[in-house]
């Protein structure tokens, strides 16, 4: 039996990935007839030297990212591998599906983006449970680790403990790197380092859960937030599919500071649109991480003319901030199909 | 038993002699435990490595023991203190921090191993 994956292989793009990336996608699981576990030690045994992280994508589920954004596509295991092994009691993590309720949506407004038609009727999936979780749950980060290797964040920040290497792997841009889309590779620079801690409260969200609401910081590390992710490597997605994903959100009336993260991202697209922000409720703590990479309560302010939704995507290059050095590649320039075998 | 507990210095001392039982030259390297200047051992733990020890020195190849000790879950957990001293010497505030370490865990240390006789306990907590 083959198992197909894709793998952003440690030296992609440039130098720049630090750490072998396998993505399998959960339809070419099930076809195979293999639990998550089963398929994630397949492609770790592909790997008969080196560390792998893996992740498990399925497609046609959805997640929302720290922000608040509902995306296409989720991370439904994690998993770890180096010398060909899975450790056995930290190596593989799968998620549980998050069902609908009137109570989810009550409590989590941004959840609403759930019932438009990009969304309606798709599995979600956020981060794992504390089922999910064991025998982590006390712990920290929602993490697998084997060996020399660590995926951390539902599957968003893979480590190297013995190098000290890392890498940021934005979820909209693991989805490009599934559907063989369009990235941006680089470093992750101040605006990414601020913007990663303007999340929103959820309940088993993929890196957060209900300390911080929108508006907040989960940094409050004033001036340090910038510099505290800034210098990883990082994949994203291009920049106009990061748009398309924030302004469907707006259109249906979220507003950031109230029901969407403060993220610099959010926050530029909606004064480009001429949506509102609830200036008044991002706390004195976020305006000091915000204000440390330029963006202001008065530039947020001043009148401008609302841009129209083709056009903020035709320019989503300059309207978005984004990564400090970062290059744009086809998914296909830095990721190989590959095929771990079955040996029994 | 589960009350009784061996002190950090006589753990080193018991797992050197435990290494050394069979074979006075065998050399015994423990390593891990080094920011612990004090603290207390379980010690039904320590009489079963007193005697695992021992058991990896029966095979007649043997010339080194390692002895390495880590967190068993390399996600730790620890608290940072903030001290301000001032002139005289004294703290007058502190501020504590929480701070969670990754670092490598027994796959590192294994993973040319032939043979891994994992005699640990379950992770599920104690019901």
């Amino acid at each position: 039996m083959k198992l197909k994956y894709r793998l952003v292989p440690q030296g992609a793009a440039d130098g720049i990935v630090p750490i072998n990336l396998a993505f399998i996608d959960k339809q070419d699981i099930d076809e195979a007839g293999l639990t998550y576990k089963e398929a994630c030690a397949m492609v770790g045994r592909d790997f008969k030297n080196d560390p792998v992280t893996i992740n498990v994508i399925d497609q046609a589920a959805v997640t929302v990212t720290s922000d608040g954004i509902m995306n296409d596509g989720a991370v439904v295991a994690f998993a770890c591998a180096d010398y060909g092994k899975i450790n056995k009691d930290f190596g593989v993590m799968s998620i549980s599906e998050m069902p609908y309720s009137e109570a989810l949506m009550a409590e989590e407004p941004h959840m609403k983006q759930w019932n438009t038609e990009h969304y309606c009727g798709r599995r979600l999936y956020r981060g794992p449970s504390p089922e999910d979780r064991k025998p982590l749950e006390s712990h920290n980060e929602h993490m697998t680790m084997t060996g020399r290797i660590t995926n951390n964040n539902t599957g968003s920040e893979m480590m190297n403990v013995v190098e000290m290497t890392e890498i940021l792997a934005l979820f909209t841009g693991q989805m490009e790197i599934m559907k063989g889309g369009d990235l941006l590779v680089g470093t992750a620079g101040p605006d990414v380092s601020v913007g990663i801690g303007m999340v929103v409260r959820e309940r088993r969200g993929r890196i957060f859960g209900w300390n911080y609401g929108a508006g907040k910081t989960a940094h409050n590390s004033g001036i340090y937030a910038k510099t505290v992710k800034s210098d990883y490597p990082a994949i994203a997605a291009d920049k106009k599919i990061v748009a398309e994903y924030t302004l469907r959100a707006l259109d249906i009336g979220m507003v950031p500071g109230l029901h969407l993260g403060c993220s610099p991202v959010v926050l530029s697209i909606a004064k480009a649109y001429g949506k509102p922000i609830a200036l008044d409720n991002i706390e004195e703590a976020a305006w000091v991480e915000l204000e440390s990479i330029g963006i202001t309560r008065e530039k947020l302010s001043a009148p401008t003319k609302p841009m129209r939704r083709e056009e903020i995507l035709a320019h989503a290059d300059e309207i978005l901030p984004g990564m400090e050095t970062a290059k744009k590649y086809k998914a296909s320039e830095i990721c190989h199909i590959r095929y771990a075998e079955n040996q029994g | 038993m589960r009350l009784m507990h061996t002190r950090l210095p006589d753990f080193y001392e018991k797992a050197i002699l435990a290494g050394k039982k069979l074979r006075p030259d065998t050399e015994v390297e423990i390593r891990g435990l080094e920011n612990f200047q004090t603290g207390k051992l379980a010690s039904l733990r320590v009489g079963r490595v007193e005697k695992e020890i021992e058991e990896i020195t029966q095979d007649p190849n043997v010339e080194k023991v390692e002895v390495i000790i880590i967190p068993r879950n390399t996600e730790t957990n620890h608290t940072v203190i903030i001290k301000g001293i001032q002139k005289n010497g004294k703290c007058k505030k502190a501020i504590l921090e929480s701070m969670y370490l990754s670092s490598p865990g027994e796959d590192c240390a294994l993973y040319d191993v032939e043979e891994i006789d994992d005699r640990r306990g379950p992770l599920e907590p104690r019901r």
